[in-house]
């Protein structure tokens, strides 16, 4: 063997290499980069994601119900599997990040260096967000299919960019301080997971009612509040400007786990796992507490379902409430609400009118003919003695497809002919009306068969260059 | 052969790792009792104990990976509250480390010297002379998951060295090597001391071999040094006693092992003799211990009991006093603990 100090005799490698210090946030970036797409864990996991994508897609156009749906139901949902899937995938690996080297008994060499912990967490949040502008990509193919040249296409793009985004980082954050805290991979993996499937779960609950708690959680949880953002934007049209706050639970939880990992596990990180000291897991445990008491507080004042309630008509007399908020149907399907009227007043009311009105907002100007959607949509209701309610059943019968408000009105009956009322009206109830046309499955079948194709074939090219890049004889 | 380097040259050598009143407890249970030590430069310090009497503990409070609960420590003239400088004038293989198994050991080198704060080019120059050091250049482009644990392990020292260290820190870096292995990692263990003029401190199992290349050595017991100085500092201060005690172990070849009991059964000072486990042709004498503690009178005892047996023409494989090994001196330190 040589002699160990004479490094200047050596002769120079083949491969000319930059003279340069790099930032070592960079250098530990690329490194984990390396070992995520070369080692083949991100390919094998957007394999998998784009088949899943392909499957949902194929049934959405093979499945007779399923093809019913309109573009911008098919988009909306693709968006929220896409999306799903990617917080899945960003989870997974934020959860192996610390634990995992650990584990692997590679942390030590690395925390042996003068390398700044926080850059070790810097470079290892990067990489673990790297597979979501891949999976994003991979899901547009499947958008664009499935919008069939709709609109929706456009801000579903963008939105689900937006969205996505912060939700990965979100995630991948929290992964990374699950990891950090975590004795073991195994509990990492299964703690992770277990939040993962926490979070689901009010998505599947929470529904169209007016239920505040529902509603709360719904916007707490920022997977179901970004999706109850996304439908009522990319399917309803409404603005960012009337439904921002269900963006604010996501945001919070983006900005909140990188926070955290910056802050408090970057100058954290060592070897041994998680809280050291109980006295230290009591402050946390109150600190966590605390932090959940302050988000729990601040969601009451900003959540929709808060808002909802404080718009409410504070009216002393007649009040008129609406049971549905909004309702995606197919043309000619029938639409059932109904209404309930109470009298607040300290006085019995007058007989009143209560009349049903739809108004196009897609078609401008062009007037619904009120006959051909609602049988009924005229009662008249009798005097009301003071708190006495009345509930009145609403049947339409949808029309042409396109996007409606349907809202009630009642009006109190004038006691003379020169004599006026003030008419009180409910909330609306957005009515989108599809049409019934099916999607295309030969346009859909070349994507659901192309893409995991594609990627298959990069992951065989990137393996390729590798192993021409390595030595591959005999292990010993 | 591995032997030890010049102790008077390494005496003049400046001390480059001083501890002082280390402390370091689990709960109730104290894993580090006030270990204070030196080390100068060019030295190799054998770290020694049981399993469980803080050895890694120790390494990893002086390799900046743990906090001591008091103490303090100063490695190259930084102190330990200035953890990061400490890392860049250290090099660690600690116990048991793991390698990305995707990466070439060539890779592996080379991020790890960016990482010290080199440049592309100097990491690669440098990366290229350790492997050859440690005799992996062959292997270098090879994907560390194909090597076998003894070329892990070397590598592992390449990165220890990556950036310079001037005091190494190696931590049971023989465990699971075979005889060969462990021979080759020694010997480079020993020219990392010699050649680099950088302090070592090696904690292993290995007691036969490390008595040929520690310069000093360091027993720990139940968390509290034992014994510390160099080897023939402790061997000789523990020596006496041991020896005293006044046990032989002699072998011979079997077919000669009932002409060597006859022979020594005639002499007097012998009180038992037995064999050593199942190991055929080895014998161990227990002799009478002296009254008043005289060496000299020891040793002129074994002195005729050799003399007997080579007269009666008995061939000796091996002669041996018990106490008079580094493995001795840590069997009777320790015995606590073990029994």
């Amino acid at each position: 063997m040589s002699n160990l100090q004479n490094i200047q005799d050596v002769s120079l490698p083949k491969v000319q290499a930059a003279d340069s210090v790099l930032p070592t946030w960079k250098l530990v970036l690329k490194r984990e980069l390396t070992d995520l797409w070369i080692g083949g864990r991100a390919f094998t996991l957007l394999l998998i994601y784009s088949t899943l994508l392909g499957i949902i897609s194929y049934t959405y156009a093979f499945t007779p119900n399923l093809s019913l749906v309109s573009a911008q139901e098919a988009v909306f949902e693709m968006l929220k599997n896409a999306t799903s899937f990617s917080i899945f995938i960003g989870l997974i690996i934020g959860a192996d990040s610390i634990s995992g080297e650990r584990d692997r008994s590679t942390l030590e060499s690395l925390l042996l260096t003068p390398v700044n912990r926080r850059h070790i967490i810097v470079a290892k949040l990067l990489a673990g967000i790297s597979p979501w502008p891949a999976a994003y990509l991979i899901a547009i193919p499947f958008l664009y299919v499935l919008a069939q040249g709709n609109a929706v296409l456009g801000p579903a793009m963008l939105w689900g960019a937006l969205t996505g985004t912060t939700l990965v980082l979100g995630y991948t954050g929290l992964g990374m301080l699950v990891s950090f805290w975590s004795s073991t991979n195994k509990i990492s993996y299964f703690v992770s997971l277990s939040i993962y499937a926490l979070l689901l779960v009010p998505v599947e609950l929470s529904g169209d009612g007016v239920d505040i708690t529902a509603e709360i959680l719904q916007w707490i949880n920022p997977v179901s509040a970004v999706n109850y953002f996304l439908s009522k934007h990319l399917l309803y049209h409404r603005t960012l400007g009337e439904y921002w706050p269900w963006l604010v639970s996501s945001v919070l939880l983006a900005v909140m786990t990188v926070a955290l990992l910056l802050n408090f596990a970057g100058s954290r990180l060592r070897l041994e796992p998680g809280l050291r000291r109980k006295i230290r897991a009591a402050l946390r445990k109150v600190a966590g507490l605390t932090a959940l008491f302050g988000l729990f507080a601040v969601s009451l004042t900003i959540s929709p379902a808060y808002a909802v309630q404080s718009d409410q008509p504070q009216g002393d007399e007649l009040k008129i409430s609406i049971d549905t908020k909004f309702k995606q149907v197919k043309m000619g399907e029938v639409v059932k609400f109904n209404t309930d009227i109470i009298n607040r007043g300290v006085q019995t009311s007058s007989p009143f009118i209560v009349a049903l009105n739809v108004v196009n907002l897609q078609e401008r100007g062009e007037v619904v003919d009120l006959e051909e959607w609602s049988p009924q949509r005229t009662q008249y209701i009798e005097a009301l003695a003071p708190d006495e309610s009345i509930n009145l059943d609403w049947i339409v019968t949808t029309g042409l497809h396109g996007e409606y408000i349907v809202y009630i009105v009642l009006i109190p009956e004038p006691e003379s002919a020169e004599d006026t009322t003030f008419p009180v009206d409910s909330s609306s109830l957005y009515l989108t009306v599809t049409p019934s046309a099916r999607l295309n499955p030969g346009g859909v079948l070349p994507f659901v068969l192309g893409v995991p194709f594609l990627l298959l074939a990069i992951t065989f090219v990137v393996y390729r260059r590798r192993r021409q890049q390595i030595d591959v004889g005999d292990p010993l | 052969m591995i032997t030890n380097g010049d102790p008077v040259k390494s005496i003049s050598q400046p001390e480059i790792l001083v501890a002082e009143g280390l402390r370091k407890s689990y709960g109730p249970r104290k894993a580090l009792k006030e270990l204070t030590f030196s080390l100068k430069a060019g030295r190799i310090l054998g770290f020694l104990g049981p399993n469980g009497a803080g050895k890694t503990t120790s390494i990893r409070i002086l390799t900046t990976m743990m906090e001591p609960e008091a103490g303090h420590f100063v490695i190259d003239g930084i102190g330990s509250e200035y953890p990061e400088q400490i890392r860049n004038r250290i090099g660690v293989l600690p116990e048991g480390l793991g390698f990305p198994k995707q990466m070439t050991g060539l890779e592996y080198l080379l991020y790890y010297g960016q990482l010290y704060g080199r440049t592309a080019r100097e990491a690669s120059q440098k990366a290229h002379s350790l492997l050859e050091g440690v005799g992996l250049q062959q292997r270098a482009k090879s994907l560390i998951g194909s090597y076998s644990r003894g070329m892990k392990q070397r590598l592992g020292i390449a990165r220890a060295l990556i950036n310079d260290p001037v005091v190494v820190f190696l931590d049971e870096p023989t465990l699971g090597l075979d005889p060969r292995g462990q021979q080759e990692l020694l010997e480079l263990v020993l020219r990392i001391a010699r050649e680099r003029n950088a302090a070592v401190v090696l904690s292993t199992h290995l007691l036969s071999e490390i008595e040929n290349i520690c310069d000093d050595v360091l027993i720990l017991d139940l968390g509290q040094i034992v014994a510390r100085g160099s080897v023939s500092q402790v061997i000789g201060r523990v020596q006496k006693n041991i020896i005293l005690k006044s046990v032989l172990r002699i072998h011979v070849p079997p077919l000669s092992v009932t002409k060597a009991r006859e022979v020594l059964e005639t002499m007097p000072n012998i009180l038992r003799i037995s064999q050593i486990g199942e190991l055929e042709g080895s014998l161990r004498l227990e002799l009478m211990a002296s009254d008043d503690g005289d060496m000299a009178v020891a040793y002129e005892i074994n002195n005729k009991i050799l003399s007997a047996l080579l007269r009666a023409k008995i061939p000796i494989l091996r002669f041996e006093v018990e106490g008079g090994r580094l493995q001795d001196i840590f069997m009777h330190l320790t015995e606590d603990v073990i029994q």
